[in-house]
């Protein structure tokens, strides 16, 4: 009962340590092949111990305009003066010159 | 004082008769203290020492102490497959006592089934290292899914004493021991024998810890069988119900809730993820390149994390994801060239090109295409004039409202 036992002790935050690797990886810690999902400390628990709790009874997952900040659902903006967008732009200026040549 | 063996037995007896759930798994954890007062009294325990207590309570329960002494003293000596075996005749012995009483027994039962799982791992994981041949965890799979039948089966105890109360956990206890041994395919079979039966009170009465484990299991199934829609929805019901201080199994079920959020159209905000800072480095560079539409990011965050992405299985789903991303760039560009209703595919050409994706007209084309297709841009192509022409208004609906589209995957 001892390495792997500790997997069924709830709450337990132990990191797998940091390996210096050449090509960065993420080290994604719990993820590791090696942990599974933990037993809870508790066995039952109110709303008000969850995420639910921020909802005020909208939909879980509904994004921002359905009240849930957690998600969102629209991200669209039109502000095209990020570098990349001005060098698109120059781009496209071009496309636009040499087809308006062809035709 | 420290516990002896009639004192053990007294207490055994004690809390059967009190129908004490809880105090009989706690008489029968192996890290109990009165585990290794055991372990002193008895020092050297075999069959032949221990028969004379046979008949000293109805059985199993003599047996099911004396298997208790071989448990911990094996433990102690750090003899894991050993103590693995005679925690599995323990369970076997206990399973005969389980069927013919009522619901009060599961708290021992889910005790003695995590118990011998955690000790399956760990005689696994030693025999491992001595590069032995063992396969412990296989056996307590086979013995954990023989207790939830013993659970299914219960017709005579009264709804609210039901041995059916214990379904779920056992269920739970099965699916993550079929991931452990990477077999989820023998997950078909034991679903649908619960699925089969009709009267077990509905998931939502039971408790949340059962719940939030199932679902993370059926959610993880559904995603690795590529049932999108159905992965979305019991993964999402995982993490709204689980526990916010249970940090690493949200952290574990948001790993794939994520991916599966963004292909409907639900950005996580950033407001989550600052909450786990191990998935926003995963996932950040993705959900900034689906934001501003940058492919050439995109596509340089999925080579570099390739391995690690596909180690979890996530890669196939971020890399669909990239049809967001790609529909980012054509809006980028279709507002930087003063969003007209009618857009050469050349201009949709160089917006790729200057992506880093060298391709040819022909499959720009063909890339408008299928975002017209998978209802990202709203319009027709024109091919003999080389030409898209865009709806006037909603040109990019907002990739949250398109119709099913978990299911266009």
């Amino acid at each position: 009962m001892s390495s792997a036992a500790s997997n069924s002790k709830a709450a337990e935050s132990s990191k797998v340590p940091e390996q210096p690797q050449q090509e960065p990886q993420p080290h994604v810690g719990v993820l590791e092949e090696d942990d599974e999902f933990e037993e809870f400390a508790a066995a039952d628990w109110n709303d008000s111990e969850t995420d639910l709790a921020h909802l005020a009874g909208g939909a879980p997952g509904a994004a921002k305009s359905g009240g849930d900040k957690l998600w969102e659902d629209n991200w669209d903006d039109d502000d095209i003066e990020d570098e990349f967008s001005v060098q698109l732009r120059n781009e496209l200026a071009k496309t636009k010159e040499s087809t308006a040549m062809e035709s | 004082m420290p516990m002896d063996f009639s004192t053990y037995i007294i207490q055994l007896n004690d809390a059967i008769l009190a129908e004490n759930g809880p105090n009989l798994a706690y008489l029968l954890r192996p890290t109990s203290p009165h585990g290794k007062e055991l372990v002193k009294e008895f020092r050297n325990p075999t069959r032949a020492t221990m028969g004379r207590y046979e008949g000293c309570m109805q059985s199993p329960w003599d047996d099911i102490a004396i298997q208790y002494v071989f448990v911990c003293t094996h433990v102690a000596k750090k003899r894991y497959i050993e103590a693995f075996k005679e925690e599995s005749q323990l369970v076997s012995l206990f399973l005969r006592f389980f069927t013919e009483n009522r619901g009060w027994t599961l708290p021992a039962l889910f005790s003695i089934l995590r118990d011998l799982r955690d000790l399956a791992m760990d005689a696994d994981f030693h025999a491992k290292y001595n590069n032995q041949k063992s396969e412990c965890m296989e056996d307590s799979a086979r013995t954990i899914a023989k207790a939830f039948g013993h659970c299914m089966t219960d017709r005579t105890s009264p709804p609210d004493q039901s041995r059916k109360w214990g379904v779920y956990y056992v269920v739970g206890l099965v699916l993550k021991s079929y991931f452990r041994i990477k077999r989820i395919s023998l997950s078909k079979n034991i679903l649908r024998a619960l699925q089969a039966n009709t009267d077990i009170p509905p998931l939502s009465a039971f408790p949340r810890s059962h719940q939030v484990t199932y679902r993370y299991y059926i959610g993880m199934l559904s995603f690795l069988n590529e049932e999108f829609e159905k992965a979305e929805e019991e993964l999402t019901l995982a993490f709204y119900n689980c526990h916010i201080e249970a940090h690493s199994n949200q952290e574990r079920i948001l790993a794939y809730l994520i991916p599966l959020r963004i292909l409907k159209g639900h950005l996580p905000s950033a407001e989550l993820m600052k909450r786990f800072p191990v998935l926003d480095e995963i996932f950040a560079p993705f959900i900034t390149a689906i934001r501003t539409g940058d492919l050439k990011s995109f596509d340089q965050a999925l080579d570099k994390w390739e391995v690690r992405l596909l180690e979890l299985n996530l890669w196939f789903s971020l890399e669909k994801a990239r049809e967001l991303c790609i529909r980012g760039l054509f809006r980028k560009m279709w507002v930087a060239t003063g969003k007209g209703t009618r857009i050469p595919i050349s201009m949709f050409h160089t917006a790729l090109t200057v992506s880093g994706i060298d391709v040819v007209e022909d499959e720009a084309e063909c890339l408008v295409a299928n975002m017209i297709y998978k209802n990202f841009i709203r319009g027709y192509i024109s091919h003999e004039k080389q030409m898209v022409v865009l709806a006037a208004a909603n040109t990019f609906p907002r990739v949250a409202d398109r119709p099913s589209p978990l299911a266009m995957i």
